[in-house]
């Protein structure tokens, strides 16, 4: 037992854990609905195009969350021009966005001397660092993010069921979507100073990707997808402590593997049911 | 012409659905040419046409979510847009992304979220409709399946279910029979049926001729109308294979909208409308 709490003796394992925790809780809860509407893609692109905002943000010793803003802002705004001037579909323009971001990313970093020091730090974050003014500012947004999802429960269901029917619902799916793609910002920005840009990506997809295959209703796919982000955290930071390795990237490797072990006991257990349901049917 | 405009007049509203010169079309691509013809309020009235002709676009264009490119389009005496909290439209074929966890309750309640919105929670009155709604359709067993389990029929009965659930004084139905056994395509023949006796005008699009003979009106779309009147004097030989071009009788352009026909349908249309 004492081997599970060990760590968290420690100030900044804490601190590790509460951050890692609101991450987790934020990124979960958007995630589902990016997972739901097919846009893990774009999820994935988001989170690589903020990193030259916060490269730039080190370079001009200026908070690093509002370079993140700032180039999230410049990314939405460029895949709507992309969508709306070409007949391109919108995965080309995430596409073209997603490599063209990361690499100004890598350019602005590489003028600092602490180069390779500077960009572990945005790509992975820095779990340990995380102070406790940090913390408030990420449990202050954690809170409007599951506030401002919950109240769009009714918009965010019905576009992801049929955009024309939100429309006709007066769901307003454009209003919705936009408001989506804020949320989902807002999530990365809160997110990436504990676990890095890079590993945001796996607790927005990850947790809702497994309670997926578990969740009947959407709120409980948020609950579940929540329940597991939380376990990740914790098991991923103890788990760095006693293996003494990077924080960051094992929280965000657990929700991979408990998407795989959830998929795996999904599976095997709808063989045994198929060859009950058989034998069952076989009887009368 | 002049006839279209004196019935305009007395807004009492004898028609749900009053198109004048109107154009439809997705961006550039024209779907529907210029084309004048009413729908009248408290009856149910079929479109009927080949695929492509046009029918998902005219009900696009009357629920709102697609404007005119040119024309006018007057639905329950106002702009189509202005007219949301009236109208319920029961998509064709709606595909559900797999995966989504949403129940089939769910599904039609979702109906009565205009009245809803973000916050409240559902009423006595709103849960009453979901239910009366499920029991119409005969799928009150199905409440707490996902949609995504669902045999194709068994979800158009569902959304069907999620349009009746919703208010509305204009039900409209894109295809609702197509692809249903004869037991569900009953029920949800009776449902259209029912309808006008509140008062409430149904349009709904069919590939089916006795669906449309049995209707009060009929509308034939090929890429234009053809023809809007009572079934008789709509569903015509001469008509039909205008529409459909059928038979290898006639060259097969005349699948395609001429000037000629045009003329001719008109005084046609304007003459049922007299009745
Ligand atoms: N979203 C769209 N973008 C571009 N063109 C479209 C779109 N939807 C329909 N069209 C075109 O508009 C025309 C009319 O299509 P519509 O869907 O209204 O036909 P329909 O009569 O409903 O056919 P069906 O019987 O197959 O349902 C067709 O030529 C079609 O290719
Ligand atoms: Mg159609």
């Amino acid at each position: 037992m004492d081997w599970w709490i060990e760590p968290f003796t420690l100030g900044f394992e804490q601190r590790a854990l509460i951050g890692g925790a609101l991450a987790g809780l934020m990124s979960s809860i958007v995630g589902t609905w990016l997972v739901l509407r097919g846009m893990s893609f774009f999820g994935d692109a988001f989170v690589h195009g903020v990193v030259p905002g916060i490269a730039a943000a080190v370079v001009l010793e200026i908070n690093p969350v509002i370079g993140a803003a700032v180039a999230a802002l410049v990314m939405v705004l460029l895949i709507e021009v992309v969508n709306r001037q070409t007949s391109l579909t919108e995965d080309t323009g995430i596409g073209l966005l997603f490599v063209g971001m990361l690499a100004l990313g890598v350019v602005i970093i590489s003028r600092l001397s602490t180069f390779s020091g500077s960009l572990t730090t945005i790509l992975f974050g820095d779990a340990l660092g995380v102070t406790t003014n940090d913390l408030w500012a990420q449990g202050i947004l954690a809170l409007a993010i599951i506030i401002v999802t919950t109240a769009l429960y009714r918009p965010l269901l019905a576009l992801s069921f049929n955009r024309d029917k939100a429309e006709l619902l007066g769901m307003r799916p454009k209003a919705t979507h936009a408001a989506l793609l804020i949320l989902i910002a807002a999530a990365v920005i809160g997110s990436f100073q504990s676990v890095g840009t890079l590993l945001v990506f796996g607790l927005l997809v990850g947790p809702p990707a497994a309670a997926a295959l578990l969740a009947r209703t959407v709120p409980r796919m948020m609950l579940i997808s929540a329940g597991i982000a939380l376990v990740s955290v914790w098991l991923g930071l103890t788990l760095s402590y006693h293996l003494g390795t990077a924080g960051s990237a094992t929280m965000a490797l657990m929700p991979i593997i408990i998407f795989f072990l959830v998929l795996t006991i999904v599976r095997l257990r709808l063989v045994f049911a198929k060859r009950t349901a058989v034998e069952r049917a076989e009887y009368v | 012409m002049s006839d279209l405009h004196s019935h305009h007049d007395h807004s009492g509203a004898a028609e749900a659905v009053l198109a004048e010169e109107l154009v439809l079309g997705h961006n550039s691509h024209i779907a529907v040419h210029a084309s004048s013809f009413f729908i009248p309020a408290g009856k149910v009235t079929t479109v009927i046409g080949p695929n492509g002709s046009g029918k998902s676009t005219l009900l696009h264009a009357i629920a709102g979510l697609i404007s005119p490119l040119s024309g006018s389009l007057r639905v329950l005496d106002a702009q189509p847009q202005t007219r949301r909290e009236h109208i319920s439209y029961v998509l064709q074929n709606t595909t559900v992304p797999v995966g989504t966890p949403i129940t089939v309750a769910e599904t039609v309640m979702m109906g009565r979220y205009p009245g809803l919105g973000l916050m409240r929670r559902p009423s006595k009155l709103d849960r009453a409709r979901v239910s009366e709604a499920m029991e119409k359709l005969r799928i009150t067993d199905l409440a707490k399946r996902h949609l995504g389990e669902l045999s194709g029929g068994q979800r158009q009965r569902v959304y069907v279910a999620q349009g009746i659930a919703q208010d509305h004084d204009l039900l409209l139905l894109d295809e609702p029979l197509t692809g249903l056994d004869i037991g569900s395509a009953q029920t949800i023949d009776e449902i259209i049926h029912q309808e006008p006796e509140g008062g409430c005008t149904v349009i709904l699009t069919t590939h089916d001729l006795d669906e449309a003979r049995a209707s009060d009106f009929v509308v034939l779309l090929a890429g234009r109308v053809i023809a809007a009147g009572p079934p008789a004097a709509v569903l015509t030989n001469e008509h039909l294979l205008t529409a459909y071009g059928l038979g290898g009788l006639h060259r097969s352009e005349d699948a395609e909208p001429t000037t000629d026909h045009h003329h001719h349908d008109h005084s046609d249309h304007d003459h049922q409308h007299g009745h």
